[in-house]
């Protein structure tokens, strides 16, 4: 190579080096949030949709000025719900980006590396959309903080309570599951207390994802005469068992998680008897938040469903009042007291506020609601309003 | 009853997936790890004809079964033309190669919402009741009649039709059938346009019957128990390994665990490793080349 061909070269590279300079310069001046997530992979459908609502909230917020005079930067990567990559994203966020908090939007599987990395460095993780851990619960893990709608345990003491609440007969419940840890732990944890609740347990299917045809799970579950099923698990398990068992001739209810795509699915399925129960509010509501979360992801340019969104939008609000509350300039220890002592108003897209404290990091009341589909009404019925339930 | 209808539904999935895989090593000797990922390309190429079709259902299902088997067809053009010659094991991991990247491509193409092509159809799956009280969806009806539609084609094209017949001499000996004047590149692209379409369909059908999201891909690579049980280079062996699989599965289910229905077909496949390695309609001869 000649010295004349080497000129351009050197100049890209001095370009190159004054660019990253200038980032450098610019991160400094910036709250710089690393977010590793499930962007890609089997775990996507559940989690790319709240990053990237989160995304478009905090670009609305950096559009009108930023948090505390300060722009928010979100240093994305995609883990697509690998435990390695998890481990890699956490220590190349914690080292060469130096990130104040770590977000998970992810798998559980994922947490542990991440959590290592982070308690090496001593910086927060907060999991928006993924499932609490229950480090999270009181009494908490100093560094762990969680705004994710579901939490096991206390979903299902929900939703056992509203299976006793509507019951007539004697309950005999069938229960349903992933073959994941925390899908299955959790309806566990139901049968045992379906049992203190007076319930008769008949059945329990635990799936192994994917599976190609969910009948012979549902074969199974029939066969025990159920009038009750419950499920806890990803919605793909839960809405594929309730179909194969409708299409087997069951007429009993079924009662399971409302997760993020719920509301357009109760419209898709149309079954009278499909009770769903979760934590944010549905857009029938008609919120001006919801309103206002609309237009924030319209201009994002979002394509998913706005009734998916309102994870992200949630985890957006809470990452703004931490990082008001940490100020500027601000470290991760500061950031750290900041969540450890927050409450956030979620302007009706939840039942309350989320309520951080020294010991609690999940939320001080979970409020629930339970919806179902109306066939006389043809729409989308609230069967329970706000039931709240405190978190010790 | 129930449990039979069961068993056949899952055996024509397994087969439906199992005659592709067959269908590519028989013919160009290559092991596609990419087929799962294509049987899902298949399914989103549905959602795009729906989408483009709406009104006209055969037209959309009709579009999307040509675009599977143009694709299968361009596969083996664009990338796998090029590993002719080279050790088996590199046209293997260049399937694995193009099966990552498809399902990156796929999300970032469809995103990773779970998709209903049945619906954007109009069609609403209505149940079948069957003699004996069982019963099961109109698209798994259809599933097992594709399957036997599939497997008799595919027998009366290698057996009866000129193609056919150089697809097997092709297989058989590669060099013997080119100086013979059979186009090899031809052939292989045909068999693997064969394969995509009967993975592309399969693709389809399990997405009208249960929806369509990023996991379908992993449903193929469960069919690949099935085929080496019946025997890497028979399409028979596809058929029997398949309801043998879904036989075990469906009853282990049903009787025993419904956990192990993830780990039966791959004890099944080490069952049959040990006592007949080359499966059960398979050539020992093919077994070396393994």
């Amino acid at each position: 190579m000649t010295r004349h061909a080497l000129k351009p070269l050197v100049g890209a590279t001095l370009a190159a080096i004054s660019l990253c300079s200038g980032g450098f310069a610019s991160a400094q001046d910036a709250y710089l949030i690393g977010v590793s997530g499930a962007m890609t992979g089997s775990a996507a459908a559940t989690y790319a949709p709240v990053v990237e609502s989160m995304r478009a909230y905090i670009d609305h917020i950096n559009s009108k000025g930023g948090i505390n005079g300060r722009q928010v930067k979100l240093v994305i990567s995609d883990n697509q719900g690998e435990a390695s990559k998890a481990a890699a994203d956490a220590k190349k966020l914690l080292t060469q980006d130096k990130v104040l908090m770590l977000v998970n939007a992810s798998l559980s599987s994922t947490y542990a590396p991440m959590v290592a990395e982070a308690k090496r460095a001593n910086v927060p993780v907060f999991y928006a959309g993924a499932v609490c851990p229950k480090e999270t619960y009181p009494p908490a893990d100093p560094l762990q903080f969680c705004s994710t709608a579901f939490g096991a345990q206390y979903d299902s003491q929900m939703a056992l309570a509203t299976v006793k609440e509507m019951a007539k007969e004697p309950v005999r419940i069938g229960f349903s599951a992933m073959a994941i840890p925390l899908s299955r732990g959790e309806i566990d944890y139901a049968e045992g207390l379906s049992k203190t609740m007076g319930m008769t347990p008949v059945d329990k299917q635990i799936v192994p994802p994917p599976t190609p045809d969910y009948t012979p799970f549902a074969t199974k579950l029939k066969d025990a005469n159920p009038n009750w099923v419950y499920s806890w698990a990803p919605w793909v398990t839960q809405v594929r068992t309730l179909e194969s068992l409708r299409r087997l001739g069951w007429n009993g209810r079924y009662i399971a998680y409302a997760h993020l795509n719920a509301e357009d699915e109760l419209a898709r399925l149309k079954d009278n008897e499909f009770y769903v129960f979760g934590t944010n509010a549905f857009f029938q509501d008609n919120l001006p938040i919801q309103a206002e979360l609309r237009a924030v992801m319209h201009r994002a340019k979002l394509n998913y469903p706005i009734t998916q969104l309102s994870e992200g939008y949630i985890a957006g609000l809470v990452l703004e009042a931490a990082l008001k509350g940490a100020g500027w300039p601000t470290t991760a220890a500061k950031v750290q007291a900041s969540m450890s002592n927050l409450k956030v108003d979620t302007k009706g897209l939840r039942g309350g506020p989320i309520e951080w404290t020294r010991d609690n990091h999940f939320r001080t009341k979970q409020h629930y609601r339970v919806y179902k589909w109306d066939t006389s009404k043809g729409a989308i019925t609230r069967v329970k309003d706000w039931t709240a339930v405190e978190v010790k | 009853m129930q449990l039979v209808v069961n068993i056949a539904v899952l055996a024509s999935i397994y087969a439906l997936i199992s005659c592709g895989y067959v269908l590519i090593y028989r013919v160009s000797r290559v092991l596609s790890l990419a087929h799962g990922e294509l049987m899902m390309l298949g399914a989103y190429g549905l959602v795009t004809t729906a989408s483009l079709f709406a009104a006209q259902p055969g037209v959309a299902v009709a579009a999307a079964g040509l675009l599977a088997a143009a694709t299968g067809a361009l596969v083996y053009w664009v990338l796998m033309r090029r590993m002719t010659g080279e050790a088996v094991l590199a046209a293997v991991l260049a399937t694995i190669a193009l099966g990552i990247l498809l399902r990156g491509a796929m999300v970032l193409i469809w995103s990773a919402q779970v998709q209903h092509p049945a619906r954007m159809l109009g069609f609403d799956n209505p149940v079948v009741a069957l003699p004996g009280g069982a019963r099961l969806s109109t698209i798994s009806l259809l599933l097992v009649g594709m399957n036997a539609l599939v497997y008799l084609a595919l027998w009366w094209f290698l057996t009866r039709t000129r193609y056919g017949i150089a697809m097997r001499a092709a297989g058989q000996n590669p060099r013997l059938a080119a100086q013979r004047g059979i186009n090899l590149h031809a052939v292989y692209a045909l068999a693997w346009g064969i394969a995509v379409f009967t993975g592309g369909l399969t693709g389809i059908l399990i997405a009208c019957d249960a929806g369509l999201d990023a996991t379908m891909a992993t449903i193929g690579l469960k069919a690949f128990p099935a085929a080496l049980v019946g025997g890497l280079d028979s399409l028979v062996g596809a058929l029997c390994g398949a309801v043998i699989v879904a036989t075990a599965e469906v009853l282990l289910i049903h009787y025993v665990d419904p956990l192990l229905s993830d780990v039966v077909p791959f004890l099944v496949l080490t069952a049959m490793l040990i006592v007949r390695p080359w499966g059960l309609f398979g050539s020992r001869e093919e077994l070396d080349r393994v």
